[in-house]
């Protein structure tokens, strides 16, 4: 089963190939990955659809992260923003360690 | 006690082509447009290089995987871009990274956490100058780690760091990470229960000196 971006998969399906994972070390991810083998460890499909961003952005376009550690919402913002989402601009470089701060574009890096 | 202020990311890096020129570069948290970006644009050149450990890997896919997994194990990754200025003036994609942060500290004769750079990957050189219009690219395999050890020195873990260099990059793999800086886990070595790894001889890791050599050296890049 894929778990496809448009039709999210089942949450059974997804625990059950994080759990699969989580079995493995870091370092047999990264062999498994390195071999071509991802599509059988974590069947994710990104959608087909999705529009590629530009190659390249404006330097004013571009939010520096921050190497100071992120706070908890911080983190959250930037797990979500980890899924593909068709709210998502190709053009737009939005700052995830500023999108937990800055309440508007919070919440469109929320929005569904 | 007065806060020590925090490290930053680089902003120049040396030309691989011409070591005294500097090329601008900046650092950004990863989403899943510059996955998607990456995959799209670079993925189907770097899968035809065979020399590349990083030649079948699908950050789309990577990105929210090492999330997951990682938030299954109580921890969290910091996935991150490295964008270089391209001949157009504008910045270009050039490096990713995904750096688990509170790791188990390699050396297990200092029982301590560090930062574990699980997946990074620079682009290929020829492949920027000839299809993206990058004369100038910038050399980043010391950059990309250092982006690991400032992170670890802000967040109080003193810039220890930790990787397991792919095997699919062979020896010269390893080579670049020794001179890089990086120290050689001896083959023998034991490791951390929790990694749950046998050590194959390719673990490297920074302990908190060296990585304070290492980042001092990048300070003026700053």
């Amino acid at each position: 089963m894929l778990l496809d971006a448009k039709a999210p998969a089942t949450l059974g399906a997804v625990v059950e190939a994080v759990t699969r994972l989580s079995t493995f070390s870091e370092a047999q991810i990264l062999e498994l990955v390195s071999a071509g083998k991802i599509k059988d460890l974590f069947p994710f499909k990104p959608a087909s659809d999705q529009a590629i961003p530009d190659d390249t952005v404006a330097e004013e376009d571009l939010v520096e992260a921050s190497a100071a550690p992120l706070n908890r919402k911080q983190r959250a913002a930037l797990i979500q923003s980890s899924m593909p989402s068709t709210a998502t601009s190709s053009s737009e470089r939005r700052g995830v360690a500023k999108a937990a701060t800055a309440p508007k574009i919070h919440r469109s890096l929320s929005k569904k | 006690m007065a806060s020590r202020s925090l490290r930053r990311f680089v902003r120049f890096a040396p030309s691989k082509t011409d070591k005294h020129r500097r090329v601008d570069v900046r650092v950004t948290d990863m989403t899943a447009s510059d996955a998607l970006w990456w995959d799209a644009r670079l993925g189907p050149k770097h899968t035809r290089l065979a020399s590349r450990a990083d030649r079948f890997w699908s950050w789309s896919a990577l990105l929210p995987m090492c999330h997951l997994v990682q938030l299954a194990k109580r921890r969290f990754c910091r996935p991150l871009v490295i964008w270089a200025r391209a001949d157009n003036g504008r910045f270009l994609r050039t490096g990713m990274s995904i750096v688990i942060e509170e790791y188990p500290y390699l050396d297990v004769e200092h029982r301590a956490s560090s930062n574990f750079v699980w997946f990074i990957s620079a682009a290929d050189a020829d492949v920027l100058s000839a299809d993206f219009g990058m004369s100038h690219v910038p050399a980043l395999g010391r950059v990309l780690l250092d982006d690991a050890i400032v992170l670890s020195q802000n967040a109080g873990l003193a810039g220890r760091i930790g990787l397991h260099a792919a095997a699919a990059g062979g020896a010269a793999l390893l080579n670049v990470y020794a001179r890089c800086g990086l120290i050689n886990l001896p083959a023998g070595a034991e490791m951390p229960p929790e990694v749950r790894r046998k050590n194959d001889g390719r673990f490297f890791y920074a302990d908190e000196n060296q990585a304070e050599t290492l980042a001092r050296m990048l300070d003026p890049s700053r």
